[in-house]
């Protein structure tokens, strides 16, 4: 059809000006379009004004206001139908990835049979403007182990400071793939234990990986302080010595929350009444020397179910 | 084409439709194609538009505000004198080739670089999508083949031995031809590029984390005001360091936290021991005692490369992992499959189709003797001991200076040692074997 057109078009010499022009548009016109915004030279300038003669400002440290110092507890209890986990897709070192040929079950969601209480929820405060001397920099070892090609700890929580022993109990070698700001990728040999000294803080949980097992996965917390819990099986957390009479900002975080960056989002009563944010953060000012107990219910949508 | 329907539907008279069609064209070729403009730096929309830090269009465009006021556009580096850069190497690399009366060349990085590296450096230049494995982005500040420690940026010298060598088995070829000023005016876009990007992140991650909504007050009552379903309104707290000395703060202090980084890759180069360096003069009999050593912790629980690089070595092992940029695009696309963020589906549709087929990242195979970050026994030693940053490979040297290490350096050498024999052992039957040449090398 396009060809008949094309002969129609051509019977007439004035027309194959017309043609020339008609493949000018199809062909010459064929840029790749590139998505998303680019800079505005008038906003660019003034910024870069600004950075040459412009005053620094405070530098965003919170101020302290209050004295003393508190504990804030609680617990997530899941509201609906907990998730069957899976089990792990090992497909290698099935000897010592397996037990009894069976391969371990996943944790990407941990609810508790009896009290529904969700394990593996990760909740700290994004930045305190005190900090008690029993939470300052870390020191000593923590243990970071893995048997059966699976990561002990799920969801492991660091006070920089603190040296990270990377240990192997399984009879084959691994690898150890820590990802984000501390870049770590050392392999483990068997029954082995490798000392790691993390130097950077990260916002959120980063991903623990072996290449090797490619299914193991765990994430990891460094944080410059110690106001960091992950909830026990039982879904109850406890952090103790927190500035009282400040306001404080918490992250709440769970791998398999669908907020953004795994943040956990809460819109339940009580939840509004801590100003749940759409970050997965909440905001609580504590009295000297108060407890502070919350329970949280998290529905199965916040998990995407 | 829709004239043509049109045409054939209504029997349109024939000069009339002409008529129609040549306008059509004229005003097409007028606005549609006209001289192109000025190359432009575009934001990481994969980024941009993520699980881990979705960023309204707001920010997106600030964002490339405050990059283009950090670091200017591709026509026109700027500098500022916190990113220890060097305007005049920028100025030879940046803008259009072109050159002038004396034969001094600028505008290199497009001349040389731009079509598989891409104007942002992402590795998405227009011949890319053929090439495997993809150019490299330098958006992350990543680069594979260095010798510093894992977490460590390359050294200039790092990146300048890639530009003269290329890297053997990929589409990088060697520029060694270039005269050496414009080598390093290349290197230093390429680091400019790399800074660029990473502040690129960092802001993401800074709009993300530390702005976003707040409570408008009225200033009147200091009371929030509230929308019509009695809730807080909310308002984006703009990212305008113009305005904001404090953002104005943080913001110089990320770009010193990524430039102190590149300035202190030469106090991170990994330096053997003098001691453990096998000697130049070693019989056949220590070499071959030395492979032996190597084979043996090659197919070990300690060094495990093995698992990887599979019992022949062919690279047959563990195949199904990704290296970190196309890992970020598996996961990207998985959660644009998933559909669980409804605000921005369209937005993550688009962007997803722009992308390359994401690809695993695929085991060296050791038989080829073709090695990418060099065939020099410090090439292979470093990569043994740090491993190849971005990608699966672990290292199993000390993970920073004073650290401990998996295997001791002899080791690493006794390995260095198989993998420099592997191209002459047979796959078929993988016992050591020495070349065919053997009498004449000696």
């Amino acid at each position: 059809m396009i060809l008949s057109f094309t002969r129609n078009l051509m019977n007439s010499r004035q027309n194959s000006l017309l043609l020339l022009l008609g493949l000018m548009v199809l062909a010459g016109c064929n840029r790749r379009e590139e998505l998303g915004p680019v800079g505005n030279l008038a906003a660019a300038e003034k910024i870069r004004e600004s950075f040459s003669t412009g005053e620094a400002g405070g530098g965003g440290a919170a101020v302290a206001t209050g004295t003393g110092w508190a504990t804030l507890k609680g617990k997530f209890v899941f509201d609906g139908t907990p998730p069957e986990m899976q089990p792990y897709n090992v497909n290698k070192d099935m000897a010592a990835c397996t037990i009894d040929g069976k391969a371990p079950l996943q944790q990407t969601l941990l609810v508790d049979d009896a009290t529904k209480g969700i394990a593996n929820v990760a909740v700290f405060v994004r930045s305190a403007s005190r900090v008690h001397d029993s939470m300052k920099g870390g020191e000593g070892e923590a243990v970071f182990d893995q048997k059966v090609c699976v990561f002990l700890s799920h969801v492991f929580p660091l006070r920089l400071g603190t040296t990270m022993l990377i240990k192997n109990s399984d009879p084959v070698g691994h690898n150890t793939n820590i990802e984000g700001k501390n870049s770590f990728n050392q392999t483990i040999p068997a029954d082995a234990t490798i000392p790691f000294k993390p130097q950077k803080e990260e916002a959120v949980p980063v991903s623990v990986r072996c290449s090797i097992h490619p299914w193991m996965l765990a994430y990891f917390l460094p944080r410059e302080n110690g106001y960091v819990a992950v909830t026990a099986e039982d879904g109850t957390f406890e952090i103790p010595n927190l500035p009282a009479g400040e306001d404080l900002e918490f992250q709440v975080w769970h791998e398999s929350a669908v907020g953004p960056g795994k943040s956990l989002v809460l819109t339940t009563p009580e939840a509004k009444e801590l100003k749940w944010s759409n970050k997965g953060r909440f905001k609580i000012k504590l009295a000297e020397d108060e407890v502070k107990d919350v329970s949280l219910t998290v529905p199965a949508a916040a998990f995407g179910g | 084409m829709i004239n043509h329907e049109k045409h054939k539907r209504h029997e349109m008279n024939r000069g009339v439709c002409y008529h129609l069609m040549g306008c059509l064209s004229l005003i097409a070729v007028l606005a549609g194609c006209d001289t192109p403009s000025a190359p432009q730096f575009h934001l990481n929309m994969v980024q941009m538009v993520s699980d881990a830090t979705p960023t309204p269009p707001e920010y997106q465009q600030q964002i490339a505000d405050v990059l283009e006021a950090m670091f200017g556009t591709p026509d026109k580096p700027f500098v500022m004198p916190e990113s220890g850069l060097d305007g005049r190497k920028l100025k030879m690399a940046a803008g259009p080739a072109w050159s002038d009366e004396k034969g001094a060349k600028f505008g290199l990085y497009r001349q040389h670089c731009v079509h598989c590296h891409g104007i942002s450096g992402d590795g998405r230049g227009p011949t890319a999508l053929f090439l495997n494995p993809y150019p490299r982005d330098y958006r992350q500040g990543v680069f594979k083949f260095k010798s510093t420690y894992t977490a460590a940026r390359p050294t200039m010298e790092d990146l300048h031995r890639i530009m003269v060598n290329g890297i053997p088995g990929t589409a990088m070829p060697s520029f060694s031809l270039l005269p050496e000023a414009e080598i390093e005016a290349l290197i230093e876009y390429v680091k400019y590029l790399a800074i660029r990007g990473q502040m690129e992140t960092a802001l993401t991650n800074y709009a993300f984390n530390d702005l976003g909504e707040e409570d408008v007050i009225d200033e009147k009552t200091g009371e929030p005001v509230l929308d019509e379903d009695g809730e807080p309104q909310t308002r984006l707290i703009a990212l305008n360091p113009a305005e904001d000395a404090e953002q104005r703060t943080t913001v110089m202090d990320m770009l010193t936290e990524i430039v102190d980084d590149w300035n202190a890759a030469n106090e991170q180069i990994i330096v053997p021991a003098e001691d453990s360096i096998p000697q130049d003069n070693r019989s056949p009999e220590e070499i071959a005692a030395s492979v032996a050593k190597g084979r043996e912790l090659f197919f070990g629980v300690r060094a495990n490369c093995v698992k990887c690089h599979g019992p022949t070595a062919l690279g047959d092992g563990q195949q199904d992992d990704f290296d970190n940029w196309n890992k970020a695009h598996h996961l990207f696309l998985e959660s644009v499959a998933k559909g669980t963020d409804e605000e921005l589906a369209d937005e993550r549709a688009e962007v997803a189709a722009t992308l390359f087929p994401v690809r695993n990242a695929i085991p060296r195979n050791l038989r080829f003797g073709v090695y990418r970050g060099g065939n020099r026994r410090i090439d292979i030693f470093w990569r043994i001991f740090a491993g190849i940053a971005g990608t699966p490979m672990p290292g199993s040297g000390p993970a920073s200076a004073g650290a401990q290490g998996t295997l001791t350096e002899e080791e690493m050498w006794n390995i260095v040692d198989y993998v420099l024999s592997l191209p002459y052992e047979m796959p078929s039957r993988p016992l050591y074997a020495l070349p065919v040449n053997v009498e004449s090398v000696k």
